[in-house]
């Protein structure tokens, strides 16, 4: 059989149109039509065969540390993130006879005796550990489930032997709450899409219909809308400052450029903490820029603005952070761009401000495309600074993937959340290619 | 070029010895700050054994369900939260202690029945109680001082801003205690939709006014740059504020939520042994009355209570802490000792609502 692998599948790179002129060139056959052979009397192809199999290998051995790298990195961690997203293989482990008995019933009438006799019997088998476990995944569902299952795991050794109905609502008598029931249903398949709807404020209902949430507890489509709207906000802010900043790094004398660029990176290398709280001193309400607003009369002292620990806070302080993330791309093209161009459009007879416009900018788009997507792709998944300045208004998405990943422990959630994200911007960067091809893009 | 081979071999047999004499020493991982130096001070600086690492992080069970996952336990003893030491324990992320192995009381009493409150798991090492507290700087308000949790919540008599936190634990309980809730049926009133509906209607009547903190220091700046006239912090930064740098602050201990703090043992810690060895040392009476010699929280234990009673002025500047303490007799019957177990069922969805009310 022959090995299939990283050579033999792929389709013989070899004969380059040299290579095959040698081949074929009637130069010293050993038989005249016979195959063509090296001077140790091996026939040529396989003997070239043979020394590019080697450096084949041999290319293999380089590229192969990144390419372990970018599966340890990227390929792992990404497999188990969208693995976790649908995985839910515990309950159908834990509580195999509760969900065939759940099958059964016609999810409206009060559960039978068949049907506490299943919990029963499943619960006795199980490993502690598992379904302590359960008990939280299962409260996900409906709140309240976690203490049953810890209570009825605590009180099974209580119990002795049928009927087991009336002994398990004696242990608690949220037994007999049929909407513990009915919330089985969404756990019933060992692969769900209930983390992803949950990511959008929808979920299963007990017959695995789709629908949503209590109107109190929706909070990521307003999320999911939020981290949009900022990031826009925050690229097209960036966009508008970083542009003339840019260009006149771009057109300054070298000894002016240079200053302006050490202005540029000194925040990047400030420890972003450092930067928060400084917008945190200046924006706050008895912060400078109040204090001097209020000082200077054009405010009034009840009046004071809420600049920070809200929406408008997360949006100046993440554009500051991010500015140059633009300014660098945008500026590494302007540099490229012959000053000779717009003295040709001038002497052509465009205006100043039409040349800029129709030769200038058009040239400045592989930059700013490559400043957009990079800054979008940033603040589409920030976290830290939402979470010191964000208050009541200005969290973001990232945010609650944090807290999931630290706090509820719902990494089902988590993941599918990242998902999504993950899909957000490899859609975008799709699109961004249609529109105006990534080849164009220019990232420094 | 043998001497380079010589030298390479020689660190790496003195870098795989020093990996050997790392593990014979402690990783204890707790809050930053304040907190953290009474601990060293308190636990670390009594102890005999092992060299003990101090390392700090930002509370959660990310990391530490990250470790016992992959394998690859690197901590010994954390530092925990109430509702996390239960679900980390329903998860297996934490060894179980033997309750034997622990210190009693002077009186003779186990330990599990010395603390204060009910011992929740086998996993659990009493720690220190602390508490959400509700408080304001003097001379903020002319002629009647707020006074309760009923104050906190009503913005015609005292007015201003108030400052509270990003996540529900606490607020639900305050507003349900101001709302006129018996502290002994709180909890009761939770477990049902209306009495949900009900705290968060009290809420919506600070909604305007609310000013929201997610880092621990930030409402003590609140209420002293006065953006707000009063604020919810945890009762260990209103203590060392006034104790330590002289501020006037005044804490309104009527309607504080008192919260659990416990340690645990990681499952599979490398250094599992000793790590038990000085939990046992922390957990002492004598060693849980030190800590607060240092920071305003109660320890869990009644006998290492009765000692810092029977000793003041107990705290290192000379001052009586018991007046600072939230656990001690006087203010407990306005007190609600928060049930970690609801916060564990319901929390999630409360959680929810209260990012949604928050941000509406």
């Amino acid at each position: 059989m022959r090995r299939r692998g990283w050579f033999s599948d792929r389709p013989r790179v070899l004969p380059s149109p040299l290579i095959e002129n040698f081949l074929t060139m009637p130069a010293s056959p050993a038989k005249p039509g016979g195959p063509l052979l090296t001077a140790d009397g091996m026939p040529l192809k396989t003997s070239l065969e043979r020394s590019l199999k080697l450096s084949k290998i041999r290319a293999l051995g380089l590229i192969f540390p990144p390419l372990l790298f970018l599966v340890i990195l990227f390929v792992i961690p990404i497999g188990s993130l969208l693995t976790r997203s649908v995985d839910d293989g515990l309950s159908n482990k834990v509580l195999p006879k509760t969900l065939a008995a759940f099958e059964r019933w016609d999810k409206t009438s009060e559960p039978d005796e068949s049907m506490f006799e299943a919990v029963y019997l499943d619960m006795q088998a199980a490993d502690t550990l598992d379904l302590s476990k359960l008990g939280t995944r299962m409260n996900y569902e409906k709140s309240g489930w976690r203490s049953l299952v810890k209570i009825t795991m605590r009180g099974l050794n209580r119990i002795d032997g049928p009927p087991y109905k009336p002994a398990m609502l004696q242990l608690n008598k949220r037994w007999g709450d049929i909407e513990f029931w009915q919330s089985l249903g969404a756990m019933k398949d060992p692969v769900t899409l209930g983390y992803y709807l949950k990511a959008v404020d929808l979920k299963y209902d007990g017959n695995k219909n789709i629908m949503r949430v209590k109107k109190h507890n929706r909070i990521y489509q307003m999320l999911w809308w939020r981290t949009f709207l900022v990031s826009i906000i925050v690229t097209v802010g960036c966009l508008i400052l970083a542009y003339p900043v840019a260009h006149l790094l771009a057109n300054l004398p070298l000894r002016l450029s240079n200053l302006l660029m050490i202005c540029v990176l000194m925040p990047f290398w400030t420890s972003l903490l450092v930067r928060i709280v400084s917008w945190m001193v200046m924006l706050q309400q008895n912060g400078v820029v109040n204090d001097s607003l209020v000082s200077l009369g054009m405010l009034h002292d009840e009046n004071r603005l809420s600049m920070m620990y809200n929406f408008t806070g997360t949006v100046i302080v993440m554009t500051q952070i991010l500015l140059p993330f633009m300014i660098l791309p945008i500026y590494s093209v302007m540099k490229t761009i012959p000053p000779s161009y717009m003295k040709a459009a001038q002497n052509l007879g465009a205006t100043p401000a039409l040349a800029f416009i129709k030769v200038y900018m058009p040239q400045t788009i592989p930059g700013v495309g490559a400043g957009c997507i990079l800054v979008f792709i940033v603040a589409i998944g920030y976290y830290i600074t939402p979470e010191l300045v964000g208050g009541k208004d200005g969290r973001l998405i990232g945010n609650l993937i944090a807290h999931h990943m630290q706090n509820s422990l719902n990494w089902g959630l988590a993941s599918a959340m990242g998902a999504i994200l993950l899909i957000a911007i490899l859609t975008l960067y799709w699109v961004y290619d249609k529109l105006v091809g990534v080849d164009n893009m220019k990232m420094g | 070029m043998r001497n380079y081979v010589l030298t390479t071999v020689f660190s790496a047999v003195v870098a795989v010895g020093m990996i050997g004499t790392a593990q014979a020493e402690i990783n204890v991982v707790t809050w930053g700050g304040a907190y953290a130096v009474s601990q060293q001070k308190a636990y670390g600086d009594t102890w005999k054994g092992e060299k003990i690492n101090w390392i700090n992080y930002n509370g959660g069970l990310g990391e530490i369900r990250t470790q016992v996952e992959s394998g690859a336990v690197t901590w010994d003893v954390v530092d925990v939260l109430p509702d996390q030491v239960r679900t980390g324990c329903d998860e297996g992320l934490f060894e179980s202690l033997d309750r034997g192995m622990f210190v009693p009381a002077p009186d003779g009493t186990p330990m599990d029945e010395d603390t204060m409150n009910k011992v929740p798991n086998d996993c659990v090492a009493p720690n220190i109680f602390w508490s959400y507290l509700a408080f304001y700087e003097e001379g903020t308000f002319k002629g009647e001082q707020p006074s309760t949790i009923a104050d906190f919540f009503d913005v015609e008599k005292f007015p201003g801003k108030r400052g509270i936190h990003t996540w529900p634990n606490a607020l639900i309980e305050m507003a349900l205690l101001a709302d006129g809730v018996p502290i002994d049926r709180i909890y009761e009133v939770m477990r049902t939709d209306k009495g949900i509906d009900r705290a968060f209607a009290k809420l919506d009547q600070i909604k305007d006014h609310a000013v929201f903190w997610s880092a621990g220091s930030k409402p003590i700046e609140l209420v002293k740059s006065g953006e707000t006239s009063m604020a919810l912090a945890y009762n260990g930064r209103v203590g060392a504020a006034v104790l330590n740098e002289g501020e006037k602050l005044v804490p309104i201990w009527d309607g504080q939520v008192v919260e659990e703090e416990w340690w645990v043992v990681m499952k599979g810690a490398p250094n599992a042994e000793a790590a038990k060895k000085f939990l046992v040392h922390a957990t002492a009476p004598e060693q849980q009355a030190a800590q607060a010699k240092w920071i305003n929280y109660g320890p869990m234990r009644k006998s290492a209570l009765d000692l810092i009673k029977a000793n003041e002025p107990w705290h290192n500047s000379g001052v009586n802490i018991m007046p600072y303490m939230p656990t001690r007799e006087e203010v407990l019957p306005r007190s609600i000792f928060a049930d970690p177990s609801w916060w564990a069922d319901y929390g999630g969805e409360i959680s929810e609502r209260y990012t949604s009310w928050m941000s509406q």
